[in-house]
């Protein structure tokens, strides 16, 4: 089931990361401006579509992990200029590192997620920039580095703990939705024909 | 999969990565061109859905928050528009011995034979390092790669990919982006680069020439990729050094990429190509 929903949410993360995310941040910057000028005239991203898949993956199993990550990776793709499977790679090797981590530090996993996203943010924009890079496109490293790396490190890091709720609800609801079908069912069956 | 042991997680993870491996290979040899065309129909649809509602009501909270700066804007403003009927007039007796010129000349301008095709921004680049915005129109509605791309304010981009439904834009404010352009007054020749900024940056001109601030920059025309006389940009500050070879200008846009909704292809426009010269 979590494998189906997989496209939706994930679909849906990649819409709103195209869409309403850069709206969004636009007018939070403006709004803040004087409070935060490090993020004025920058271009930071929220990747929504990879804290999905990061979050999904600290407490699922490996197999699930990879296939959110592979899918959120073409949702990705299918909205960007690199070819189909290239972000598909990237969140795989994220989500297999997270995943063997996390398993270690379950105890402290809302640190370990605070603690991932800036550094899983400076791996995906130098895998982006590599792969550009490959597809015939140059970049001024220390300009992207100030106005793109940063600020998007920012974003995320404020972000995850939200989605991780988000996605946490989810993984309860399906986990609930399980266990419980089977224990109504049961009362339904002794209701009507008694013990 | 729980019990997956350490050769199986890792197995697992090669298989996941030749699997992606193999799509970019077919993707980047066009062979998932229509699938991926079909495929993404849907998340175009939904981005442009969201665009929508979230451009609208960005609109409105700016309105709000911006209301005692537009006070200020406005007086400006009208102080600018009554020099600028001052203009006006003189211009439009420029334009009528333009036009009478033309007709003697029988010279068509390019711009006014193009045919222009409206489309919606339905989603921006996701990788954050391009720039580039992605339109609701493709293959078929006639869409090619390296049509120029235009609003009511000036050059957007080009198409960079079709998909059937849906094109990529490369927009000119992309570090990749190179436009060749001249400046209206002096017509100097220059050509236009992106910056990771944002901002547009006029190079390659030469030392000789006079760069006015203010003075608006349009396209050339030279290299074959955009028709010329579509404006660019207004110059806002020029850079000029003894050891360097070209003097360079810096030149804002007059299009907020950040919150383009609808844009212009040029669809009766064809790059030409110079490789064989």
């Amino acid at each position: 089931m979590a494998r189906y929903l997989s496209i939706a949410i994930l679909g849906l993360a990649a819409a709103l990361s195209a869409s309403i995310a850069p709206q969004f941040l636009e007018f939070a910057v403006s709004l803040l401006g004087n409070i935060t000028p490090v993020l004025d005239n920058t271009r930071g991203q929220l990747s929504l579509v990879m804290l999905v898949a990061l979050c999904w993956s600290i407490r699922a199993d490996l197999a699930d992990a990879l296939i959110w990550a592979f899918v959120g990776g073409l949702m990705v793709d299918m909205l960007s200029i690199l070819p189909l499977g290239a972000t598909s790679a990237a969140f795989i090797l994220i989500v297999f590192a997270v995943n063997g981590i996390a398993r270690q530090l379950f105890r402290v996993r809302l640190l370990f997620l605070v603690v991932a996203a800036p550094i899983v943010t400076l791996f995906l924009t130098t895998y982006n920039l590599a792969a550009l890079a490959l597809l015939g496109n140059t970049y001024d490293i220390p300009s992207v580095l100030r106005l793109i790396l940063i600020p998007s490190m920012i974003y995320n890091l404020l972000a995850v703990l939200p989605v991780y709720a988000i996605v946490r609800m989810i993984q309860r609801r399906l986990e609930g939705g399980l266990q419980i079908a089977p224990q109504r069912l049961t009362q339904w069956i002794e209701a009507r024909y008694g013990e | 999969m729980r019990l997956l042991g350490r050769p199986g997680r890792f197995l697992l993870l090669i298989l996941m990565l030749s699997l992606c491996g193999g799509l970019m290979a077919l993707s980047l040899s066009g062979a998932l061109t229509s699938v991926e065309g079909v495929a993404a129909a849907p998340l175009h649809g939904l981005s442009g859905l969201f665009t929508r509602i979230s451009l609208s009501f960005n609109a409105a909270f700016e309105e709000l928050n911006n209301l005692g700066r537009l006070r200020d804007r406005i007086a400006e403003l009208e102080e600018q528009l009554a020099r600028r009927q001052v203009e006006l007039i003189q211009l439009r007796e420029a334009a009528r011995d333009y036009d009478r010129l033309v007709s003697l000349l029988s010279y068509t301008s390019a711009l006014e034979n193009q045919e222009f095709l409206t489309a919606d921004v339905i989603a921006v680049e996701q990788t954050g390092i391009s720039r580039s915005i992605i339109i609701n129109r493709g293959t078929r509605d006639g869409i090619a790669v390296g049509m120029p791309v235009t609003s009511d304010l000036g050059l957007v981009g080009r198409i960079r990919s079709v998909s059937a439904n849906a094109s990529q834009v490369q927009l000119i404010n992309d570090e990749n982006s190179a436009v060749s352009s001249r400046l209206q007054t002096t017509r100097g020749h220059g050509s236009i680069i992106g910056q990771a900024s944002g901002v547009l940056r006029l190079t390659m001109i030469d030392l000789d020439e006079e760069i006015i601030q203010g003075d608006l920059v349009i396209t050339s025309g030279l290299g074959g990729n955009f028709p010329s006389d579509i404006v660019v940009g207004q110059v806002t500050s020029i850079r000029q050094f003894e050891f360097e070879l070209f003097q360079e200008a810096e030149v804002r846009s007059l299009i907020d990429f950040d919150t383009l909704e609808f844009v212009l292809v040029i669809t009766s426009f064809e790059p030409i190509d110079l490789g064989v010269f």
